[in-house]
């Protein structure tokens, strides 16, 4: 059992209604973070994976959060600084010194 | 405690396999470091010298190192704490939030409310990765620390709470409310932009 099963089940469950229904916008992006993060355990991806396919709505809000994650990070990734060139030599020099 | 544990076992390395630890384990991340401290600091001074902080700590402590282990998580560990311990203090940051305040105000209710998770994934297209960074950079800098390292730096969960030394529940909500501001700042700077209409 991982760290979040329990937190999983419960939070999940709050996401819908008695219906079915996606209702906590929020609490379902929460879950569904953890499961883009590769945190969820199996039974908790199970339980997702069967609700993925049988409720249009929550497919749809988890597409929309996995690639607006996705775009994010890509273009965060692209903006690094250039390391300085000489940080490695000094690093190197300061340890010999 | 796990940790107290890992660092109770002392290595005893000779002087060759401490610089080969050192060239092979520890410079490989130099670029991640660098680029973490500078995400920290915002400036190119300070993050040269927090990084070359974090090596002297590194091999100055390479004996509480195991071989083999993880020594990025390792290595942003030390950098992390002394940009708390030394970096934090310096005037040259921009001021900073209350980090109480605003975790307490990200559990109130009264936040939910204007939390929206509709940001669209054209708007983020349109935006350059200069604007995005902007955004991130203006968050506090707790909330900064756990996007970085999650989405840039690739962490587990569990290897940002060693890092950050914070529950690992803390870890998942703190990245779900960090996530959350920096969409509310893409909003709004979309918003300004005209991207939205």
């Amino acid at each position: 059992m991982s760290e979040f099963s329990e937190w999983f089940e419960q939070t999940f469950k709050n996401c819908y209604c008695e219906q079915g229904n996606l209702v906590d916008q929020d609490r379902f992006s929460e879950i569904a973070q953890l499961v883009l993060d590769n945190e969820a355990d199996e039974e908790s991806l199970k339980l997702f994976e069967q609700k993925l396919k049988n409720c249009m709505q929550t497919s749809g809000r988890f597409a929309e959060e996995k690639n607006l994650r996705e775009c994010i990070k890509d273009k965060l990734s692209q903006f690094k600084q250039d390391i300085p060139g000489d940080l490695a030599k000094s690093i190197r020099n300061s340890i010999n010194g | 405690m796990a940790e107290t544990q890992e660092e109770a076992v002392r290595q005893n390395y000779t002087e060759k396999e401490k610089a080969s630890i050192f060239d092979t384990e520890f410079m490989t991340h130099v670029d991640s470091m660098y680029n973490f401290a500078y995400r920290l600091t915002f400036d190119e001074d300070d993050a040269k010298d927090l990084v070359q902080d974090t090596y002297l700590k590194a091999f100055r402590f390479i004996n509480s190192f195991e071989r083999g282990t993880n020594a990025k998580a390792w290595l942003f560990r030390i950098l992390k704490n002394s940009f708390i311990n030394e970096f934090r203090k310096k005037s040259k940051q921009p001021a900073k939030v209350d980090y109480n305040e605003v975790e307490s105000y990200y559990n109130s209710d009264e936040a939910g409310e204007n939390i929206t998770t509709d940001l669209r994934v054209e708007t983020v297209q349109h935006m350059i990765g200069d604007e995005i960074t902007g955004a991130l950079n203006a968050l506090p800098v707790d909330f900064r620390t756990v996007i970085i390292l999650s989405d840039l730096e690739g962490f587990t969960y569990e290897e940002m709470a060693k890092i950050l030394d914070i529950p690992i529940g803390t870890v998942r909500s703190r990245l779900h409310r960090a996530r959350n501001m920096l969409r509310e700042k893409l909003i709004s700077y979309a918003k300004e932009m005209g991207y939205n209409n």
